[in-house]
């Protein structure tokens, strides 16, 4: 448990030794380590095999750019493929495996592709996998799928959870490295509520990596100080292992914090949380990423970039090798050098490729031994450190579809103009790649946003000095016979980009579908620009001219679960209830979801074996007796005012201003265009108080556009709404003993057909003094009553009615038989009302009032919508009894082609008919009225039903209606 | 008639629940009358708010309180009153008062009335409510979505709001506000 290349220093704590494990073997690291630099410290080198030709692959950042060393992280369920080692935070127990090869890490027999390469370039499967055809869906495809991804998943549910949250903010700074501590300090200073979010778990950036000193102190030193200093102050969150991955409209940025997987256990904690942050500035101080170069096998374990190099030395006390070699292109290349040999580790060799030295090829099959030069000179190195320069990290800038400006003096792309509006950027995200340059403008930019939200802050940029910086473009080694890694990730080569353009395919957004450049988890972060670089030479233009793919969020990868949070299982979506819910759970009842509503559709009885035995009962009892159900869920809109009769007259397609007090109305509402939407009846309690039922579907939408009429196309009436769908508990109370029941339940009321006939309503007490609504409608046909309590006594009430209605054998019915019922009694419901439907159509024409004005009124009297070839609503029954119909089938003349040409019409709601003891229909059927006894084909090639049926009445019981006025 | 009477059931059966430091109650001795302006009326309804019970008519995201009644606008022409009430006429003790200054409905049974309190309620809020419920002054209310659901959001004291929704969904509701206390406490 040895760990042969840690180093002195850093800033680990040495007292908190964790132990974890790495393909089953177990291994120690310190508080502080990343899995990535706990691995390093261990000597393991080989993490990883390439995505295509499985290579052998190390680490090759110590960030989330990392396009190498990727792992599979903890074990069963919980198992995440693909995260990244190096911003993994090492815990005690943590278990970790490599991925992406068959048999061993170290002998992954599909490294067999690598020989294969010739066969492989960029675009392989566009060209190959034609013939044989038959062997596409056999046999390619699943090689295909076999071999493709990189980690495997669990195959089982995720056991963690994740959280949503919403948090607000006078500034936003993306990044807590030097610029952004500098702006957060002077920002929180001034007064402004400020989050300071970055993605490592210790704020302070480079300034942890490098030995750049500020205010007189070690970076690291004031890194902490500062952040000692943030989180004292009210006014300041500082997130840390916080990602933000967008930038949205209006200010609005998305964020993905971290919160447990640094723990072995999270106890039940949201595992990860998904932000949305809503601000009136932000600054971006994300810095800048390092790239590589492109030479001869430059992907073996071993070649890492020189500032991650400088990151595992000076943060982790760790040696990424014992002999380190460093090619570079620009001054902040040579500073690992300095870093390195003031820990002791050997140098063995600078390579300046502004000196004209270049690296043409490297040798070590699983990790580099030697690295061969241009003039075939070599040098032994088991560590090379390569710096190509810096790219600031512009993403967030393009989240708006801003481009980004090539900036030759940096060779990297700096933010462009069109930045999200709020956004500013500061630091070397802003192309100042120098500290004392970053810290300055970060000063500057924090005190203007201040200055521009009204505050004001007297404090100065803390000190730093500027460190050399000279790069020179440089981008691939020429000389290199042997191939030249540009996207680790995706094993993209110079070759690939280079045939791209060959094979026609340049523009930059063709090039990155073609070689895959720049795809999966890192994005092409350390790989794009090069890409760009030898794309513009290739077809010699300019980087700026050449232009860049879209940056679009995330920036880094989000786990699926995050963006759903808790809406998972039963709790995707809330869950109403009626208040009878908890008797009826208790009453064998079987729920169905209707919107957000649980609605019982039948109550199961011992011995009955199936849901048509539960609901042909019901229905039956119905009609014998007293059945009641609980419409709790239908809309109930409180109407009241001086106009709201008047109101309601221009809502109703018929006549409501004449409606007496004491009496309920069916009404029927047109949309603009003429076309029926709902219909429900309203009751007339007080000459200015009127309580309208909706459908349970449409509810929200009636109210939305009876708001909106009041609002906005007639706000001189004198009407108010409210819903109060949730404050009554509403039963049905049907049948032929519906009267003798209530009469039971009724304090003081004489319910004789007198004194409250059909479509009388009146607000009563039941059951000795519990306030009540009676309202004497039906929708089953039958002599029917709906009665609503308060819903704090609906549980209460239905167990009471249910008590009372024992003497008459008192079925609860469901949605199911209250189905049965209206298709028996004709009634049209959401089948019938489909958005194609005219009141013609219903049969109700006669309805919409030619004396006066109301929605849809006009537009319903159109041509197109009366004509005399029009579909009817009828009833259809089978003319072999012992047949079932079925729903959605269409009407054709017998002996007419099965085509739309010859459509008459088609089924709407289909029931078996207790009443009737045969299967019953209603439906759509040109001239329908006027064929009531016709013989036609009722056909559905989707189902199978090819049934003979005979039209007839859609009233197919008590047509005169006297059971529900009886 | 059948010897019957009907007892009343809260939508949560007035749970209370402690998570760490913190409370959730279910406020079901509170009644809740919705009076809306009559066109034209606004002067003689606040004229009625005040001499009825000591009330000014609150401005907009706003609630005004005298001793146990709170008035919350709710629209432009709507307030909810809410008050301790226990019988199931809140409706005409409040028409009483009024006499017809405003269009009244008892909106008792439509809501449910959760009381959250403790140390980690900003916090537990920030999980729950995309309002910036931190700078809620006392007293300010702000009709908002809440897992789905619809909400209103009203700070009693710093670390004590009161949140209402749909009585139907009350479950649902309730689930919402004590998954975000557990989740940071």
């Amino acid at each position: 448990m040895t760990q042969p290349n840690r180093l002195d220093g850093g800033q680990i704590d040495r007292t908190r030794k964790l132990k974890f494990s790495w393909n089953g073997t177990f291994y120690s690291g310190y508080h502080g380590d990343t899995l990535a630099s706990a691995l390093l410290a261990n000597g393991q080198r080989l993490v990883g095999r390439s995505f295509k030709y499985h290579r052998p692959r190390g680490i090759f950042s110590a960030g989330s750019e990392e396009p190498n060393a990727l792992v599979q992280l903890r074990t069963g369920a919980a198992q995440e493929p693909n995260t990244r080692a190096t911003t993994i935070e090492l815990f005690d127990g943590l278990k970790a495996t490599s991925q992406n090869h068959r048999g061993s890490l170290e002998y992954d027999l599909m490294a067999a592709n690598d020989l294969l390469s010739p066969f492989l370039s960029a675009g392989f499967y566009y060209k190959t996998f034609m013939w044989p055809k038959a062997f596409w869906e056999q046999f390619y495809e699943p090689v295909i799928r076999a071999s493709a991804g990189l980690g495997r998943l669990s195959m089982e549910p995720d056991p963690d959870v994740y959280d949503h949250g919403y948090l607000h903010c006078d500034l936003l700074i993306i990044g807590a490295g030097p610029a952004g501590l500098t702006a957060a300090l002077t920002a929180a200073r001034a007064g402004l509520r400020v989050i300071l979010a970055d993605e490592d778990f210790t704020p302070g950036g480079r300034l942890n990596a490098e030995t750049y000193a500020v205010d007189d102190q070690p970076g690291a030193t004031w890194a902490a100080a500062v952040t000692a200093e943030l989180q004292a102050m009210d006014n300041v969150r500082l997130m840390t292992r916080t990602t933000v991955y967008g930038a949205y409209d209006h200010g609005v940025y998305g964020a993905l914090e971290r919160k447990t997987d640094h723990l072995a256990n999270a106890n039940g904690k949201p595992r990860q949380v998904l932000w949305r942050l809503y601000t009136k500035r932000a600054l971006l101080t994300a810095g800048s990423t390092e790239r590589s170069i492109a030479f001869g096998n430059n992907d073996r374990p071993g070649v890492m970039l020189a500032g991650a190099v400088r990151t595992y030395v000076n943060r982790f006390g760790v040696a990424p090798g014992k002999k380190v070699a460093i090619f570079t292109n620009n001054d902040d290349g040579l500073r690992t050098a300095d870093d390195l040999r003031a820990k002791g580790v050997d140098i063995t060799r600078i390579i300046d490729a502004r000196q004209g030295d270049n690296v043409v090829n490297t040798v070590g099959r699983k990790g580099l031994h030697t690295v061969y030069l241009n003039g075939g000179r070599h040098v032994e190195a088991d560590c090379l450190a390569v710096s190509g320069g810096w790219s600031p990290n512009v993403h967030l800038t393009c989240h708006h579809r801003g481009r980004p400006v090539w900036n030759e003096q940096i060779a990297g792309f700096t933010p462009g103009k069109d930045l999200p509006p709020g956004m500013v950027v500061a630091g070397a995200a802003n192309g100042a790649m120098t500290l004392a340059a970053a810290i300055r403008q970060a000063h500057e930019a924090a005190q203007s946003i201040a200055a521009g939200l009204g505050k004001t802050v007297r404090d100065t940029a803390p000190k730093a000095s500027d460190e050399t910086f000279d790069t020179a473009p440089f981008w691939h080694v020429a000389e290199s016979k042997t191939r030249a890694w540009v996207d680790l990730q995706n094993d993209v080569t110079t070759k690939d980009i280079k045939q791209s353009h060959q094979e026609g395919f340049r523009s930059v957004e063709h090039l990155k579908r073609y070689t895959t450049l720049g795809m999966a988890t890192d994005q092409g972060k350390t790989a794009n620009i090069l890409g760009l670089a030898l794309m513009a030479e290739a077809q010699g233009k300019s980087i700026q001219d050449t232009g860049t793919t879209i940056f679009r969020p995330p920036y880094n990868p989000v786990a699926i679960g995050a963006f759903a949070g808790r809406a998972r299982g039963k709790d995707f979506r809330p869950t109403r209830l009626t208040p009878s819910h908890r008797w009826a759970e208790e009453n064998g009842a079987d729920f169905v979801e209707t919107g957000m509503w649980l609605r019982a559709q039948w109550f199961k009885q011992p011995g009955e074996k199936g849901w048509r035995d539960s609901v042909d009962r019901e229905a039956a009892m119905v009609r014998k007796s007293v059945g009641i159900c609980d419409v709790t869920t239908l809309g109930k809109i409180d109407i009241q005012g001086r106009d709201a009769a008047e109101f309601l007259n221009r809502i109703y397609a018929n006549a409501f201003l004449k409606l007496p007090v004491g009496k309920v109305r069916y009404g029927l509402m047109l949309r603009e265009d003429g076309i029926c939407y709902d219909d429900g009846t309203t009751a007339r309690l007080a000459e200015n108080h009127f309580v309208m039922t909706t459908t349970t579907a449409n509810a929200v939408t009636v109210f939305r556009n009876m708001e909106f009429a009041r609002q906005c196309l007639w706000p001189d009436l004198d009407v108010h709404l409210i819903s109060t769908t949730d404050a009554w508990a509403q039963f049905g109370v049907a049948g032929p003993n519906a009267r003798a029941l209530l009469s039971k339940v009724v304090d003081d009321l004489d319910l004789s057909n007198d004194a409250f006939p059909f479509m009388a309503c009146t607000d009563c007490t039941v059951f000795g003094g519990t306030p009540a609504r009676l309202f004497r409608i039906s929708f089953s046909g039958e002599l029917a009553y709906e009665v609503a309590v308060p819903a704090r006594y609906g549980d209460a009430m239905i167990r009471a009615l249910m008590e009372v209605g024992q003497e008459f054998d008192a079925v609860p019915y469901g949605t199911e038989a209250l189905g049965v019922l209206r298709i028996e009694k004709g009634h049209a419901a959401g089948n019938e009302l489909n958005g194609q439907t005219t009141a013609q159509m219903l049969g109700l024409g006669g309805m919409v009032s030619k004396k006066k004005d109301s929605i849809g009124s006009k537009l319903s009297e159109r041509p197109a919508l009366n004509g005399d070839d029009d579909m009817r609503l009828v009833g259809f029954k089978p003319v072999d009894k012992t047949i079932g119909l079925t729903a959605g089938a269409h009407f054709l003349s017998p002996g007419d082609p099965e085509d739309m040409a010859h459509d008459q019409g088609w089924m709407t709601s289909v029931a078996y008919s207790p009443e009737l003891g045969h299967s019953i229909g209603l439906g759509y059927l040109k001239r329908g009225q006027d064929r009531l006894g016709e013989q036609i084909r009722s056909y559905s090639p989707v189902r199978g039903g090819n049934t003979m049926v005979e039209v007839c009445s859609p009233h197919h019981i008590d047509p005169e209606g006297h059971r529900q006025r009886g | 008639m059948a010897n019957l009477t009907l007892t009343a059931s809260p939508a949560l059966g007035g749970i209370e629940l402690e998570i760490g430091q913190n409370r959730i109650a279910e406020r079901s001795d509170l009644a809740i009358v919705s009076i809306a302006t009559p066109l034209g009326g606004k002067d003689i309804l606040a004229k009625t708010l005040n001499t009825g019970w000591s009330l000014t008519m609150p401005d907009p995201i706003m609630s005004t309180v005298e001793g146990n009644t709170r008035a919350i606008r709710t629209s432009p022409d709507q307030i909810l009153l809410i008050f301790p009430h226990g019988t199931p006429d809140a409706n005409a003790t409040v028409q009483k008062k009024l006499n017809g200054t405003g269009y009244t409905t008892d909106q008792t049974d439509a809501w449910v009335i959760l009381e959250i309190s403790g140390p980690d309620t900003l916090k537990a809020l920030e999980r729950l409510c995309l309002l910036d419920t931190a700078t809620f002054e006392i007293g300010q209310s702000a009709r908002t979505m809440m897992e789905h659901m619809g909400a209103l959001i009203i700070r009693l004291e710093d670390d004590r709001f009161m949140l209402m929704s749909a009585s139907s969904s009350a479950g649902s509701f309730l689930h919402a506000v004590e998954t975000s206390y557990n989740y940071v406490s």
